[in-house]
């Protein structure tokens, strides 16, 4: 804020869980010169509605970022670590094959 | 075939907690329209929306207490919120104000809030159960306008400008401050019966002895002896050019079409 009534002001992301046992879910984020504040624009803004059951206020810098690409996205084909990593339709169907096979 | 109860009693009672309803709903309604003039030009957006809905929540519970009126009296609620000419609403004499800068806007909701607070728990113990539930419910909401504003007294105390301001809005306010705790008219039967579970002084002193530490905690004025002296008896019904602009404001579109349905 620029008339010296506090620190500068911070950027705090905001999480909202709909329902309890929901996942918490990021909705945006609301910028407060404290964690108080903070509290209160992230109620209105992301909970006036009883639109959430839960919220987390986190200051953006108290966040760990990992966005280097040399860690999250390798050079070399790593298909084969997804869960469709390996193509195994053709191999099912001729197992499936020589099963009906054998017990006929 | 049962006594029908003593009509007198019956009708003062009714009109005095017309006057209590009354009262308080235009607490409400005012300070509401007041605070929703900072859309659009609050300090920052976060608080722009923040105090819009405040202001909002407080002309929701507004119309909550007219509605509750409207049934006890067989009026019409819109008709009791904006057909009145601005001598005949009932708040407190600290809606009079214009809405002037954020430091006095911040001094006059603390004031509120913390006397509506005093008042709204003594309301929720009413024998009137309409109100005592009503009571209850707006709690809830005015829990977080109290602390939203705790925040911001807080925080304006903390630098020595702002502070100077808040203190000089507290010195403009505090007279009228008290008169959100003048005697409603036919206050003693509604003791009685316990639909005002005290009497308003009562609850005047237990506000001042809440607050009082906490101001001086920060540094802010309390009420002078001048200001706790001041006459309550038209703490309720005299009324400002500030308030008369509001109220041709607020009236604008009602009376426009007069009885127009939405």
């Amino acid at each position: 804020m620029s008339d010296g009534t506090g620190p500068a002001e911070r950027i705090w992301e905001v999480f909202r869980q709909e329902a309890e046992g929901d996942p918490m879910i990021h909705s945006g984020n609301v910028r407060a010169p404290d964690e108080e504040l903070a509290m209160h624009y992230a109620r209105e803004f992301y909970g006036r509605r009883q639109e959430s059951t839960r919220l987390w206020v986190v200051a953006r810098d108290a966040i760990t970022e990992l966005d280097d690409p040399d860690l999250l996205k390798p050079p070399f084909d790593r298909s084969f670590k997804r869960p469709g990593g390996y193509l195994i339709k053709h191999k099912l169907e001729a197992a499936k094959a020589r099963a009906a096979e054998e017990s006929s | 075939m049962t006594a029908p109860e003593t009509p007198a009693l019956d009708t003062v009672r009714r009109d005095a907690l017309a006057q209590l309803l009354l009262a308080t709903a235009d607490d409400e309604f005012v300070i509401g329209f007041w605070d929703s003039e900072w859309t659009g030009i609050a300090p920052m957006l976060e608080e722009d929306v923040a105090t819009s809905s405040i202001s909002q929540d407080e002309i929701g519970h507004a119309r909550a207490l007219y509605e509750l009126l409207a049934e006890l009296t067989g009026q019409d609620a819109d008709e009791i919120a904006f057909g009145r000419q601005p001598e005949a609403y009932r708040h407190a004499a600290l809606m009079n104000h214009a809405r002037t800068d954020w430091a006095f806007t911040v001094a006059r909701r603390y004031l509120y809030e913390t006397a509506d607070t005093v008042r709204l728990e003594a309301l929720a113990r009413s024998s009137y159960e309409p109100l005592s539930q009503l009571a209850a419910k707006m709690r809830r909401e005015e829990r977080y306008h109290l602390m939203h504003l705790d925040t911001w007294l807080r925080r304006l105390a903390g630098s020595d400008g702002a502070r100077e301001r808040l203190a000089e809005a507290l010195r403009t306010l505090w007279a009228d401050a008290l008169a959100v705790f003048s005697p409603v008219p036919g206050e003693e039967v509604l003791v009685r019966g316990g639909e005002l579970p005290e009497p308003m002084a009562t609850l005047r002193t237990r506000w001042l002895e809440q607050i009082s530490p906490v101001l001086a905690g920060l540094g802010l004025p309390g009420p002078t002896a001048d200001d706790l002296a001041a006459g309550a008896e038209d703490g309720r019904t005299r009324r400002t050019d500030a308030f008369r602009w509001l109220h041709g404001e607020f009236t604008m579109v009602a009376a426009s079409e007069r009885g127009a349905t939405w």
